[in-house]
């Protein structure tokens, strides 16, 4: 067999093993901080794990009329996460580096949302299409947002390789790289509702919705969608730091290896911070808070297609 | 062995034939039906094999004439290129599943006849093989245009007993009138300066003729020039359904008609505007002409017009509550893309340099191979409205719900399409909307906008895969309407339809879904016809070799910078798939069916129901003065009344 083909599959069975192993990690470490900051005393770090392998071995209660769809809507959810894993660099290069480019990654980044999107809907739940109805328009009001981000790095490199873009690509302007600047920015200010965290968990609302797409499940679905809800913070957390906080990633294996993800969990205790501390917007305010990021956005993008 | 301009004409003259025939028996329903399929599936036979021998062989030297009078430069001169033979590829290859699935699908109009049906349906798709082939600028152009225009007419004013579908039927008249004149007086111009300075009126209306008159015409005359090209982009794009002329006559148009005809207005007949554009902004103007030819502002014109018609149509069908009309909508809007990729590769070819001149084709390969995308997953879309049609008696979303437990097969078939439109990857709309992206965003160094357009593009796919979620959602998932439980009551659950109606739909399906996996039979096929359709900057196209593409391995831009290689993709996917399975199977956990928790309400009733109209209420309000009410006709009741 092919030497770069073995490479590629160990190097993404090596993706999808971190990401498996470390999303629940994050959740705990999530969890555990965001109760202290409530001063709490909060649940013990590996919790999530416990509550995953608790969840596998519940009753799975279907409510919805089309049962067929509500399990391949809960498997593809997350193995559609475990596919962008494989796309995206954790540490080493992205391992399906030569099976697609940035454009594949937006989409499949979307089509993630999708899967809840179709299990809610076959959920059938009032509550459940309300979510529904919200969280695909913040999906709507953000893909653009981390498009025009990879897009910046795309319009610097000239390319749309994966370890290309994803190398910091953002910055390679000449002189003060503006664009790059503003969209750190914009993402910055965006993060929370990609990883779908409050203050922008509008389609999950705990208090209004009850979870919203995932309130009719239970069981091994439920642990599906909320591994893969945990794997997300992971993979756009690696995403972020890759795009946007690329310095020491060229030191000696281990070293490098660790600062990324260090630069990661500092990434998801920011999040938990800010999680923590403020309260949930409403839709159309979040929505109005995107599209002003998704004009300032286009001005960073119209930046970088002139070379600044 | 028959020429393929022959086969052509053969193919023309076996439907109105066919017509003829089919008015005769049109008593028999299902006769008149077998007929029509079978002069459709006849024609599509001769197409095809006269497509695919252009392709693999190359085209005649010179077109073929048939019928000439000379006096009055009348003519009918046919020719296959590669270019045509696409588009005839895509007319034979919507017709044969239409004509297939009127059999069964006429069976439910008990008061309409079939007489004003089969025979104008043959028509209509004669005359669409004809203005793909013919290189009359006037008269056959006109003859053909004319012939494609009243049967259309006719079949959208099928169920005359309707106020509303005679009204569409009219203004759909009336616009294709104003496209004809548009067109034809664009023609005359050309032709009558060209044989002005040639000083000889032989063949002057003919498409070699006026090519070989242009440079001079635009070095001469560049104001006359740009005028007669903005009288053709003006026909083509009423024709085509561009912004801001599309929403005029589109939306109404397209829901009027019986189901399989809406599949074929969307997917074929509104292409044969794309094909004029293409026609004439590219393979007319030689690469001589290229310095007088102000190609890089046609490119942008077409280019942000483009962008406009895909957000507008787009967002306006997110506001749509018919099935049908929310999916003409979304023919302007994946017209849009069609429009953005060919102004991207006009404005990239007008830099000619060999890098631009790669991007440029990436870009038309995109649009063109959206137009066969289009095609397949809009008809196949229509087809599936007109099952629900069929099965519901309504073209309502609000009060569609749960028909996939009911229709399982037209469900799998309506999500493949909804997913293809929407771009998700390894469905055939990701990659003609790839390949737009790729050569957008690469061309910004040499056009600055296009990279705007481009990301309004990509805003728009979420627009659509939002608008797919809501018509898949509410009317195959969600919970069972009162509508849907009374039909399913009455039919002892057999709402699904007739194997006739279903076949269609599985054909089509199974194409969007093998394009989108194996995108390199669409790409050599394309290349194939770059090749056999040198004339014009068509020549420039066809020498640029842009995308290594490959079965197995997909495509790759040349220097490696972009990648799709859906095979790889599809076996993670699914490795990813199965591993999931055996995760969720771990802990063996037992499964049980219950009501869903309504918070302590006693039982679900009709009005607890979240339909179509309650979707993505703040992005309708935010958008509002876009425009495309929903109820277009405010003489019917709201949907909030009916439910309360």
């Amino acid at each position: 067999m092919d030497r770069s083909l073995i490479w590629t599959i160990v190097a993404g069975v090596l993706n999808i093993g971190i990401v498996l192993l470390v999303a629940p990690l994050c959740q705990g470490v999530l969890r555990k901080v965001t109760a202290r900051v409530q001063s709490r005393q909060g649940p013990p770090l590996p919790q999530p794990y416990f509550d995953l392998l608790k969840l596998l071995g519940k009753e799975d209660i279907e409510s919805g009329q089309t049962p067929a769809m509500q399990r391949f809507a809960a498997y593809l959810s997350l193995a559609t996460v475990l596919t962008v894993a494989c796309l995206v660099p954790m540490g080493f290069a992205p391992p399906m580096n030569h099976a697609g480019d940035v454009i594949l990654l937006i989409y499949l980044l979307t089509l993630c949302g999708v899967c809840t999107l179709l299990a809610g809907l076959a959920a059938g739940s009032t509550y459940s299409l309300v979510g529904i109805s919200r969280e695909m328009m913040s999906m709507i009001a953000l893909e653009p947002l981390f498009a025009i981000a990879l897009i910046v790095g795309a319009v610097h490199t000239g390319s749309f390789r994966l370890d290309t873009v994803l190398h910091g690509s953002v910055y390679t302007a000449a002189g003060v790289p503006w664009s790059g600047l503003i969209m750190l920015g914009v993402i910055l200010l965006s993060f929370q509702a990609f990883v779908q965290r409050v203050p922008f968990d509008i389609s999950e609302a705990e208090t209004e919705l009850m979870e919203g797409p995932l309130m009719e499940y239970s069981g091994p679905k439920l642990a599906l969608f909320k591994y893969a809800q945990m794997a997300k913070l992971v993979i756009y957390s690696a995403l972020f730091v890759s795009l946007f906080a690329p310095w020491g990633s060229a030191l000696v294996f281990p070293f490098g290896w660790l600062l990324f993800w260090a630069k990661v969990l500092v990434l998801v205790l920011l999040v938990t911070l800010v999680a923590a501390t403020h309260a949930r917007y409403r839709i159309d305010q979040a929505l109005r808070f995107f599209a002003s990021l998704f004009a300032v956005a286009l001005v960073a993008l119209v930046l970088a297609s002139y070379g600044h | 062995m028959m020429t393929p301009e022959q086969a052509v004409v053969v193919a023309i003259l076996s439907c109105v034939a066919g017509a003829l025939l089919t008015l005769l028996v049109s008593r028999y329903k299902t006769v008149a039906g077998w007929i029509a399929f079978l002069v459709t599936a006849g024609t599509a036979v001769l197409i095809f094999s006269a497509a695919l021998r252009v392709l693999t062989t190359g085209p005649s030297l010179h077109p073929a004439a048939f019928w000439a009078l000379p006096k009055i430069g009348f003519i009918l001169r046919i020719y296959v290129d590669g270019l045509t033979a696409v588009f005839l590829l895509l007319a034979a290859a919507i017709a044969v599943p239409a004509a297939f699935y009127s059999i069964a699908y006429m069976r439910h109009y008990q008061d309409y006849g079939v007489g004003r049906y089969y025979p104008y349906f043959l028509l209509f798709l004669a005359a669409m093989y004809g203005l793909l082939s013919t290189t009359d600028m006037m008269w056959f152009f006109f003859i053909f245009w004319q012939l494609m225009t009243l049967p259309g007419y006719a079949l959208i004013r099928f169920e005359y007993r309707k106020r509303q579908n005679v009204r569409a039927a009219n203004k759909y008249l009336l616009m294709m009138q104003i496209a004809c004149v548009a067109t034809m007086v664009g023609a005359e111009m050309l032709a009558v300066a060209g044989a002005a300075a040639r000083g000889s009126t032989s063949l002057m209306y003919d498409f070699d003729t006026v090519s070989a008159n242009l440079p001079l015409l635009l070095r001469d005359q560049p104001i006359a020039a740009a005028f007669a090209f903005a009288l053709f982009l003006t026909g083509f794009g009423i024709k085509m359904g561009m912004w801001p002329f599309g929403q005029v006559w589109l939306p109404d148009a397209h829901p009027a008609a019986p189901s399989p005809v809406s599949a074929m207005l969307s997917g074929v007949m509104i292409k044969t505007g794309v094909y004029g554009l293409m026609r004439y902004f590219l393979w007319l103007v030689p690469i001589s002409a290229l310095a007088d030819y102000p190609l890089a502002r046609w490119g942008m014109l077409v280019a942000v017009l483009g962008t406009i018609t895909l957000f507008t149509g787009t967002m306006q069908a997110l506001k749509q509550e018919q099935s049908k009309r929310l999916l003409a909508f979304h023919s302007i809007g994946q017209i849009g893309y069609i429009l953005l990729g060919t102004g991207t590769c006009m404005a990239l070819l007008a830099v000619n340099t060999p890098a631009t001149a790669a991007l440029a084709t990436i870009a038309f390969f995109g649009a063109l191979f959206h137009v066969l995308n289009h095609g397949l997953f809009k008809g196949l879309l229509f087809l599936n409205a007109g099952s629900m049609l069929h099965s519901t008696g309504t073209q309502d979303l609000n009060k569609m719900g749960g028909m996939m437990r009911y229709m399982p097969l037209t469900a799998v078939t309506a999500l493949i399409a909804s997913f293809s439109i929407s771009g998700v990857p390894l469905f055939n709309g990701f990659v003609s909307k790839w390949s737009i992206y790729v050569a957008a965003i690469q061309g910004s160094g040499s056009a600055h906008y296009l990279v705007v357009c481009a990301v309004i593009a990509i805003l728009t796919s979420a627009l659509t895969l939002a608008s797919f979620i809501k018509f898949f959602g509410v009317s195959f998932l969600s919970r069972t309407s009162a509508l849907v439980k009374t039909r399913a009551g009455a039919t002892n659950g057999h709402l699904e339809v007739p194997w006739m109606m279903q076949l269609p739909q599985v054909v089509l399906a199974f194409l969007c879904v093998l394009l989108g996996v194996v995108p390199a039979i669409g790409f050599r096929l394309m290349q194939h016809a770059l090749e056999a359709s040198r004339g014009g900057l068509g020549t420039t196209l066809a020498n640029a070799s842009p995308m290594i593409s490959n079965p197995l391995t997909g495509l790759a831009q040349a220097p490696s910078a972009a990648v799709f290689a859906p095979v790889a993709l599809a076996a993670v996917l699914g490795l990813m798939f199965l591993a999931v399975y055996g995760i969720s199977k771990l802990g063996s956990a037992s499964r049980r069916a219950a009501d869903p928790w309504l918070c302590g309400y006693v039982r679900e009733a009709d009005c607890h129901r979240y339909v179509a109209h309650n979707f993505y209420g703040e992005i309708k309000r935010y958008f509002g003065w876009l425009g495309g009410a929903p109820h277009p006709h405010p003489e019917k009741t709201p949907v909030v009344k009916e439910l309360s």
